[in-house]
């Protein structure tokens, strides 16, 4: 095990403290490249189009939107149910690193957290704006009003508003956190005034004292132990929004740990698509070595086990039911009838593709890796659509079957939080250090110990 | 705050340790170390156990007692409905509700008295000791004795890259 690890090393290069600063500061203090800017442009053209579609939505109401009396949770709500589990992969990598102590994680928590905030930002735009009211969305909140009523406790709904307001806080809490230390190591490196004054703004005062990484380091020990029920219990929450009705496919005592794995499934997958990208871009490579990626497919490869375990048990527990309805919902609407091609490509991209993983050569292929992690989101997306639409679409009452087709606003409106997504890392990229410096310096530290006691 | 200090600057934080263990020895009081990340070695010699572990503990049991008592105000006391004969104390949905308040009542407060203790602050200008501090270097802050050649040795011997008085900070 010793011997491995010495091998390959966490970090490549044996770079000394100074090295590490340059390394990862010079996204910040460097001029970005001409495919920033392009990139820029594309990700504001989207926002704008979700701009359009929203103000569509605010305007005219809900009638721009595909849903009708039948399905009445459309687009909004799988998308907003695919982002918030996008957004799972963060607090993912910061428990695994701050909790399980997995030394690999720090070169990708910080990344793997500002996807975790945008997309956590972008999921709770949908909600707001499936109310049809959004102005009136501060009758969610728990305040006595004027008529003297308070909001139902005893719905999952109100626990959803809970749990992902939670979830924001502590994600942009442990994010914000994990980065005042390299905020400021930029602000005192800094020739600019502007900027030396606005790192300096956000770093607090930060002056390197050990007093105060020893506190630093208890806090975050304690927001991180937090944070992992947390991660359990957003996703699963979300899924006692579907699981609390009567619904067949909907009603059913798996959906929680499905929907948190799914979660986890889905947000590694994305941190793997996205990962690739900034390591090559920004030239991380040492930092982000093969081996990174590699632990990554290995979570997923499990991840997927799991999933495909989730779906066979549905089946089984529809069948065994014998409750026609669950059988109709499973075997007719989802795994032979109308949606059975969105079915079998969420099986497929789910539960069978990721488990070529096995193959170290499939694994250590950059290129396959990055296919493989783009069909695993797109896979995800269609798990969504499922559970929701199939769901709907064809309940107890036949006369009150329908279909959804999706209109140019409800594309719109996830085009633009694909829009704020990409802009919003976009922006992380060029102004914050995409790698945590002051939790990399002391891996090197410790990696030199190993060479040398050896 | 004016103060006389001897500042000791290092390349090495085993060179850092070493010193530290070595004024620990000679009762030299050390006013701080600083250094470009949380290096566990030093704060074994220099810190104390943080107690905000201790603290965070005793704000969750407060947000599992604040958060109950709340909603069986909210649902027993101040305004019961009736949701087809069901109990108006109904224990599991609150489960949740003090589950996810405890997290986040506690992970607010610890934040909070973390920024408070450590008097971080936005905006707040920072007292930097030397520039290269957050990048690869280790600095020693000492408070000057009547006998301050006996500390500049000590550090000298400990490796430091360079050793200074300063009459303010």
């Amino acid at each position: 095990m010793i011997a491995s690890d010495l091998k390959t090393p966490l970090i490549k290069g044996n770079k000394n403290y100074g090295q590490i600063s340059n390394e990862l500061l010079s996204n910040v203090e460097k001029k970005p490249a001409r495919w920033w800017f392009i990139a820029m442009g594309f990700g504001t053209l989207m926002l704008l189009y979700g701009a359009w579609a929203i103000y569509m939505t605010f305007s005219k109401g809900l009638g721009t939107w595909g849903i009708n009396n039948s399905i009445g949770w459309g687009w909004d709500i799988i998308n907003f149910v695919w982002w918030i589990g996008i957004g799972h992969a963060g607090t993912a990598f910061t428990i695994f690193f701050l909790v399980f102590r997995q030394k690999w994680a720090s070169s990708i928590n910080r990344s793997a957290e500002a996807m975790t905030v945008f997309a956590v930002m972008c999921a709770g735009l949908f909600p707001v704006l499936h109310l049809g009211r959004p102005w009136d969305v501060f009758f969610i909140f728990p305040y006595p009003n004027t008529r003297l009523l308070w909001t139902n406790f005893n719905s999952p709904l109100f626990w959803d508003v809970l749990a992902i307001t939670t979830y924001l806080l502590m994600s942009i809490t442990l994010w914000y956190f994990g980065m005042i230390p390299d905020l400021a190591a930029i602000r005192d490196r800094a020739r600019g005034k502007v900027k030396k004054a606005l790192y300096g703004f956000f770093s607090l005062g930060w002056n390197g004292s050990m007093r105060t990484y020893n506190r630093y380091e208890s806090v975050l020990k304690v927001l991180g132990g937090l944070a992992a029920p947390l991660v359990i219990s957003v996703h699963s929450i979300v899924a006692l929004d579907f699981a609390i009705s009567i619904l067949p496919g909907w009603y059913t005592t798996i959906l929680p740990p499905y929907f948190f794995v799914g979660a986890i499934f889905s947000g590694f997958a994305m941190v793997l698509t996205l990962m690739i990208l900034i390591r090559k871009l920004f030239n991380l490579t040492d930092f982000v070595t093969e081996k990174h990626l590699d632990n990554i497919a290995h979570v997923l490869k499990y991840g997927s086990l799991i999933i495909g375990l989730a779906y066979m048990t549905e089946l089984f527990v529809a069948w065994y039911s014998g409750f026609e309805y669950e059988i109709h919902t499973f075997f007719k609407a989802r795994a032979t009838g109308t949606y059975s091609i969105q079915f079998w490509l969420m099986f497929t991209f789910n539960a069978v593709l990721p488990q070529l993983f096995w193959f170290k050569k499939i694994r250590k292929n950059i290129v396959t890796l990055f296919v493989i992690s783009i069909f695993i989101n797109l896979g995800m997306w269609y798990e969504r659509y499922i559970i929701l639409i199939s769901s709907l679409s064809q309940d107890f009452l036949p006369s009150s079957w329908a279909t959804f087709t999706p209109t140019l606003v409800d594309i719109g409106i996830y085009v633009g939080t694909f829009g704020l997504f990409f802009s919003g890392l976009l922006l992380f990229v060029r102004y914050i250090p995409i790698i945590a410096v002051n939790e990399n310096k002391p891996i090197v530290r410790e990696e030199r110990k190993k060479t040398q006691n050896t | 705050m004016k103060k006389k200090h001897i500042i000791g600057v290092f390349d090495d934080e085993a060179k850092v340790v070493a010193a530290l263990k070595k004024c620990k020895e000679m009762h030299i009081p050390i006013e701080d170390v600083f250094g470009p990340f949380a290096d566990h070695d030093i704060l074994k010699q220099h810190t104390k156990k943080s107690r905000i572990p201790h603290l965070a503990f005793f704000f969750g049991v407060m947000a599992v007692v604040l958060t109950f008592s709340f909603i069986y105000f909210v649902t027993v006391i101040d305004y019961p409905i009736n949701f087809g004969g069901k109990p108006y104390f109904s224990f599991p949905p609150m489960v949740v509700l003090m589950y996810l308040m405890t997290i986040l009542i506690t992970g607010t407060l610890s934040s909070l008295v973390f920024l408070g203790r450590t008097q971080l602050l936005p905006g707040k200008q920072a007292k930097i000791v030397d520039p290269r501090v957050l990048d690869d270097h280790f600095v020693m802050l000492i408070e000057k004795p009547d006998d301050p050649e006996k500390i500049k040795e000590l550090l000298r011997n400990a490796g430091a890259k360079e050793i200074e008085e300063r009459d303010e900070e």
